[in-house]
């Protein structure tokens, strides 16, 4: 089962180097082994989380590696409720990232080296338990993603005025930031901790004092807070997924956002209880913002990959606000977010990405009437639209809730009007979505779209469909998720529950 | 092991050199080619057999002269980086018009100086070595005779290493002059004894001047980019890994072990240079769009981080200059070969001429693309580790002094900053789009095996560091740090 767990991580980076082995000339057998690859990796990720302890709060099937002894480095790998939740996510985003990519023509060799390449990246992040690594991979991400957007995006011009060169640029530049400026905190950490890496017994060793911690977890915030696009460091977000193509999409908006949340879940909260007390309420304000700028920012997109961008750094912050309540059900409700968000966002882009394929424009008053012509692909958007908006039946209204819940029993009155700017957010995002999708997909049908072809086999659809089961599954009964997910939030919180008393 | 016997390894590469010199007078015909690729063969020799001798703790030559660890550790360095130098010059020098053999010759002879520098336990051998590495390379800089930048640059590098040589003679007098000794063992004894006066610290920041030239830190760099522009391109990268390594393991002898009592007097002062030379090198790189140039404005930025493990005086922030400066070898190497198979065909050493590299050559185009990455610190490349230690280092130091949290800050501004000049390097590669009719570039043999040894080096590395880790640590027990 150990085993099992490491395979699963580092099954795609393999996969990579063996189709660096293949001749370019044959990009079917690559693109071949890239479903393969990653679709065993999700087999054996269910296979895992089928065996899962549901009542084991702490890291399960750890496999350790001595690596570095000289630094206490280990490749340490290892899941909790939380890890367990995300890898789910990266597993079932990468199998269906591979899938659509058969937009790719050009330089599909490289593509899906690096799309592999960059799976690894993130499942290990998620899975590993040293700091080092978590560090090593998180940063493993920048190249792959610098290239996917770089050599296979487009970006049409616009009133921005920019190019996908920019774009990939500035994602980048922003994300190295404030990766640079995480590491500072975290070897901070290290030495404080006793010179390991190791987060279970840095989690036992580390005693900081109040005003260190303080700076530390700034360091750890604001650092990771860049990833997961926290206002004000959102704005290489939008542009970054509007230029990439969609399977880069997918996973940047699907799950490498989360690695910054999911920092901050792993890292800051239970190794520095007094600086999160600290700095909770500026994050919580910081987390409105996310959600009603980048809301009101939506309203203005025309380009439907600019909608759905800012759409996703509005959900940020609702991720945020439950990391910011400090409380199982706000944090938890965090958690359940990140997947069912993960989730949804993978199939946005998905679906933007099957008709702009055949339409080569995405800019929403130009296209009407769609659902005509590609009836499956409109039903799976609305389907998407109402479970961004957090209509019950999906997960996404589920963690909602959570987050709202969490956010009001915080109790003091910054938390309650900010769990009212939340539930507003819900509003505007239901506006700028339902605009989007009736504009066009609905309405008058336009002579031009004639040539559109709907999904018809079962393997162009199987993408899209496993997106909403599992929408639709979390939705229904959230306790499959909830429950491993509180029971290891619980063991990080009280740290911080006992410094607030 | 004899005085003779400690010095085998330069012993081989002085009768290298001095037969390399010899066979031009008698068949003056060779092909340029072939006596390259021959000597680098005899030298990856010597390489293999420097790997059966073992560190001596005893000194040689009345305690000038040194085989420990750490000299066997820079000497096997230097060793790879002539290796590679000499398949470089091969493949460069077409584009000589006589005197093909005297390069090789003086390639060799300045390795022989770098050598030297690995072991060196005296201020005098120090001077001698040092000038046995610039002299040979006032020479090589301006080794294309007929074009103006070369000698530019060779005129350059010569005037501004002789004054600083000067400095260096003259520290050392004022370092005689208040303590009695040249001898870093004994200069270490006696300070640990008594700090001298003023006249002994003006002689320790004039050998620091000296220094300071040879690994391009502020504020003696300004001569990097001209010269790294103008000199042959083999040459540059022999300054870039070779000369610049030689500075470092003079400048960790001296101040690790001959200075380190007094580390008070000018831990603060490495420290500023160590910022100052960070942000100089990575800002200045950002409007380039020469490489050459741009890599002279880079391995300013690079002195700065190495410069951040020596300020730190910490036993990690040793063993993390060390590593650093091998896992820099093996990518710069790696970044000059490619420039000198394109700059070959392409005949230009602005940045557009690497256009659609990736297109027009898959293996250059990666090739360059990792040694860019692996300068810029990103996982999983070798320099990324080299990084990730030297920020270590810094960041224990600064668990007693918080000074030290705004060099780390400062380095990590640089790094992302030096991320954007690299990228838009690999944009030409990958990004961009091959001039309409441009031919694929064809890479040789010799070129592509050395090419492949770089690549699986700066992946080997940044994955598995383990071994170069081990090999740095114990090199670094030299110096007694904690």
């Amino acid at each position: 089962m150990e085993t099992l767990l490491t395979i699963a991580v580092l099954l795609p980076l393999a996969s990579a180097f063996l189709a660096f082995l293949l001749p370019a000339k044959k990009p079917g057998a690559i693109r071949a082994l890239a479903i393969l690859a990653t679709g065993t990796s999700l087999t054996l990720t269910l296979y895992i989380f089928s065996q899962f302890d549901r009542q084991n709060a702490g890291y399960q099937f750890v496999k350790s590696i001595e690596w570095l002894p000289s630094l206490g480095i280990n490749l340490k790998f290892g899941v909790d409720g939380i890890s367990m939740t995300l890898l789910l996510l990266v597993g079932i985003v990468s199998f269906c990232g591979a899938l659509v990519s058969h937009e790719i023509h050009d330089r599909q060799k490289e593509y899906y080296i690096l799309f592999l390449a960059l799976t690894t990246g993130i499942s290990g992040t998620f899975c590993t338990t040293d700091m080092f690594f978590f560090y090593f991979f998180y940063e493993m991400a920048v190249i792959p993603m610098y290239l996917l957007i770089g050599m296979y995006g487009s970006l049409p011009p616009g009133k921005h005025g920019r190019t996908k060169e920019y774009a990939t640029m500035k994602l980048t530049l922003y994300l190295t930031a404030g990766a640079v400026l995480a590491l500072i905190g975290l070897l901070a950490m290290y030495f404080a901790g006793g010179k390991t890496f190791d987060m279970v017994e840095l989690k036992r060793n580390l005693q900081l004092a109040e005003a260190t911690q303080k700076w530390v977890f700034a360091c750890l915030l604001f650092g990771f807070g860049f990833l997961a696009s926290m206002w004000p460091f959102h704005t290489w977000s939008p542009i970054g997924y509007a230029a990439a193509p969609t399977a880069a999409s997918m996973m940047h908006a699907g799950v490498l956002k989360k690695l910054g949340a999911y920092g901050i879940i792993r890292l800051a909260l239970p190794l520095l209880p007094e600086g999160a007390r600290h700095w909770a309420n500026l994050l919580a304000i910081l987390a409105c913002f996310n959600i009603l700028y980048a809301g009101w920012a939506a309203l203005t997109q025309k380009d439907w990959k600019f909608v759905i961008g800012y759409s996703s750094v509005s959900h940020m912050g609702y991720v945020l606000l439950g990391i910011a309540t400090l409380n199982v059900v706000g944090v938890s409700g965090a958690v359940l977010l990140m997947f069912a968000h993960g989730v949804m966002a993978a199939l946005t882009f998905s679906l933007i990405g099957f008709f702009y394929h055949q339409t080569h424009n995405r800019n929403v008053p130009d296209l009407s009437g769609l659902a005509r012509k590609i009836p499956f692909i409109g039903v799976c958007m609305v389907m998407a639209v109402m479970a961004s908006s957090g209509l019950p039946g999906f997960a996404n209204f589920v963690s909602e809730v959570m987050v709202f819940i969490g956010a009001w029993s915080q109790g003091s009155t910054l938390f309650r009007v900010a769990t009212i700017c939340a539930v507003w957010g819900i509003v505007v995002t239901a506006t700028y979505l339902l605009w989007a999708v009736r504009t066009s997909f609905f309405g008058p049908f336009d002579e031009k779209w004639n040539m559109l072809k709907d999904a018809t086999t079962p393997w162009q659809k199987l993408p899209y469909v496993l997106l909403l089961v599992v929408l639709l599954t979390v939705g229904f009964c959230p306790r499959v998720l909830t429950g491993i997910i509180q029971k290891s939030v619980a063991t990080i919180v009280p740290k911080v529950a006992e410094v607030q008393r | 092991m004899t005085a003779l016997g400690s010095v085998q390894l330069e012993a081989m590469l002085v009768t290298l050199a001095l037969v390399t010199l010899l066979s031009d007078a008698f068949r003056p015909t060779m092909n340029k080619r072939s006596i390259g690729l021959g000597l680098a063969a005899l030298v990856a020799l010597v390489l293999l057999y420097s790997f059966t001798l073992q560190p001596q703790t005893t000194t040689y030559f009345h305690g000038m002269y040194r085989l420990d660890t750490l000299s066997l550790y820079f000497k096997r360095l230097f060793l790879v980086a002539t290796l590679m130098v000499l398949v470089m010059g091969a493949e460069f020098a077409e584009r000589f018009e006589s005197g093909v053999a005297e390069f090789y010759s003086l390639v060799l002879l300045a390795a022989t100086g770098m050598l030297l520098t690995a072991s060196v336990n005296d201020f005098i051998l120090m001077f001698v070595a040092l000038e046995l590495v610039t002299i040979t390379f006032y020479v090589l800089t301006s080794f294309l005779r007929r074009q103006l930048q070369s000698l530019e640059a060779g005129t350059k590098y010569l005037i501004l290493g002789a004054l600083s040589s000067g400095f260096t003679v003259y520290g050392i007098a004022y370092i005689f002059g208040t303590t009695g000794t040249t001898n870093f063992d004994t200069l270490a004894a006696t300070l640990k004894s008594g700090t001298p006066g003023t006249a002994f610290t003006l002689g320790m920041l004039l050998v620091m001047t000296g220094l300071g030239f040879k690994i391009a830190s502020v504020p003696f760099q300004i001569w990097a980019p001209d010269v790294y522009q103008g000199a042959p391109t083999p040459v540059t990268a022999f300054l870039a890994v070779g000369s610049k390594a030689a500075g470092f393991a003079l400048l960790l002898r001296v101040l690790l072990v001959g200075l380190l009592p007094v580390s008070a007097l000018w831990t603060t002062l490495v420290l500023v240079l160590a910022a100052a030379t960070l942000l100089y090198g990575n800002l200045g790189a950002l409007p380039q769009t020469n490489i050459k140039r741009l890599m002279g404005y880079s391995s300013i930025g690079h002195a700065g981080y190495m410069l951040m493990g020596v300020a730190a005086v910490n036993a990690l922030g040793a063993g993390a200059v060390l590593f650093y400066l091998g896992q820099y070898a093996f990518t710069n190497l790696c970044a000059f070969l490619v420039i000198i198979a394109v700059t070959n065909v392409t005949k230009t050493d602005e940045i557009s001429g690497f256009a659609g590299l990736g297109r027009r050559s898959p293996v250059l185009g990666l090739a360059l693309f990792a040694a860019l990455m692996s300068l810029a610190g990103l996982p999983p490349l070798s320099g990324f580790f080299g990084k990730f230690q030297l920020f270590a280092a810094v960041i224990e130091r600064a668990q007693t002094d918080w000074h030290y949290y705004v060099l780390a800050g400062i380095g990590a501004v640089a790094a992302v900053v030096s991320l954007y000049f690299y990228m838009n390097v690999a944009k030409a590669i990958y990004l961009q789009e091959p001039e309409a009719g441009a031919a694929p570039i064809p890479v040789s043999r010799p070129m592509r095996a050395a090419l492949y040894f770089c690549m699986v080096a700066i992946i080997g590395l940044g994955i598995f560091q383990r071994p170069l880790v081990e090999a740095a640590v114990k090199a670094a027990t030299v110096f007694q740090l904690k």
